[in-house]
C-alpha cells in the first residue's frame, strides 16, 4: 500500500504525469528534459526523485547521461489497482442483480407449489 | 467510533454516493446483505471472491471479510461493525482494513422500493478528504478526471 500511495502521490502532479508520458515513449536524458519541458535542471531533478522514489522510472547506467526511462511494471500495477477499485461497485451490482434474480425466481418457486421447472 | 473526521473538512467533501435500481423487492437486497452464502455470491469484483466472510448480522454485531485476488493470496482482512440494522430499510456499518493506523469509513445501504423496484443507495463516509482520494482517486463520482484519462493512456499504451 506504501507503495501505492507514492505512485499515486507522483501521479498526483501534472509535470510528473507529462514527464512520464514522455519517457514512455522514449528514454530521455535530463538535460533533454530540461530542454523540453523549459523548467529548469533542479526542478526536473526534483521531479524524476519523485517518480525515482515510486518507482516509475528508473535511470540508466549510462555514466555521463543516466538516461531517465519508464518502469512499465509499476505504472501497470497501479492503473490494475484503479481498474479493480472503480470496477468494485460496477461488478458487486450487477452480481448482486444475478444474485436477487434467482432469490426472487426461488421465492416464486415456492410460492407456486409444486414447482415449475 | 475512533474515525476522526478533521473538523475543517466537510462532509460533502469525505463521501461518495453511488445508486442502483432494482428490479426485486427491498426485502430481497436486505436478504443479499444478511447472510454469508449470498454476501459471497455478489461482494467484490470479478475475480476477487471473498474467501473470508464472518458477520454478526446485528447491531453491534462485527463482520469480517477478505478477499483472495487472481494472485492466490488472500488480501488484507477488513470490517468493522453493524451501527445500525432496520430491516429492509437501511444497513450502517464502519468498515476498516485490518492494518496499523487504517482509518475508519462508514457506510450506509438504504433501500427504498416503489412498484416492486428498490433503489439502493450506497454511502460512503470517509475519515477525512484524503482517505476518499486514496480509496477512490480523482474524479471517481464525475466519470474519469483528465489524470486517470492520462494514466490510461500512458497505460493502455505499455500493453504490447
Amino acid at each position: 500500500m506504501e507503495q501505492l500511495d507514492r505512485v499515486f502521490g507522483a501521479l498526483a502532479d501534472p509535470t510528473r504525469r507529462a514527464i512520464l508520458a514522455r519517457v514512455a515513449g522514449s528514454e530521455a536524458t535530463v538535460n533533454q528534459l530540461v530542454a523540453q519541458f523549459d523548467l529548469s535542471q533542479p526542478t526536473i531533478s526534483k521531479h524524476l526523485k519523485v517518480l525515482g522514489e515510486a518507482g516509475l522510472v528508473s535511470r540508466g547506467r549510462d555514466a555521463q547521461f543516466r538516461p531517465v526511462r519508464l518502469n512499465a511494471p509499476a505504472l501497470a500495477g497501479a492503473a490494475q489497482w484503479l481498474g479493480n477499485y472503480l470496477g468494485f461497485f460496477e461488478e458487486s451490482f450487477d452480481r448482486l442483480d444475478a444474485l436477487v434474480k434467482d432469490l426472487k425466481r426461488k421465492e416464486r418457486r415456492h410460492v407456486r407449489n409444486p414447482p415449475r421447472e | 467510533m475512533s474515525a476522526t473526521p478533521r473538523a475543517s473538512e466537510s462532509t460533502a467533501d469525505r463521501e461518495v454516493t453511488i445508486t442502483r435500481v432494482y428490479d426485486c423487492p427491498a426485502r430481497l437486497l436486505f436478504e443479499a446483505w444478511s447472510r454469508p452464502e449470498h454476501l459471497m455470491k455478489w461482494f467484490g469484483p470479478v475475480g476477487w471472491p471473498l474467501t473470508l466472510c464472518e458477520l454478526d448480522f446485528r447491531k453491534g454485531g462485527r463482520f469480517r471479510f477478505a478477499m483472495t485476488g487472481p494472485s492466490g493470496a488472500q488480501n488484507t482482512p477488513f470490517g468493522g461493525e453493524y451501527l445500525e440494522i432496520v430491516p429492509n430499510r437501511r444497513i450502517v456499518f464502519d468498515n476498516a482494513f485490518e492494518e496499523p493506523g487504517a482509518e475508519k469509513m462508514v457506510m450506509t445501504i438504504t433501500f427504498d422500493e416503489k412498484d416492486g423496484k428498490t433503489t439502493m443507495t450506497w454511502h460512503t463516509l470517509f475519515a477525512s478528504v484524503a482517505m476518499k482520494a486514496s480509496h477512490v482517486g480523482m474524479g471517481f463520482e464525475q466519470g474519469v478526471g483528465s489524470g486517470l484519462d492520462q494514466l490510461a493512456d500512458v497505460a493502455a499504451g505499455m500493453r504490447r
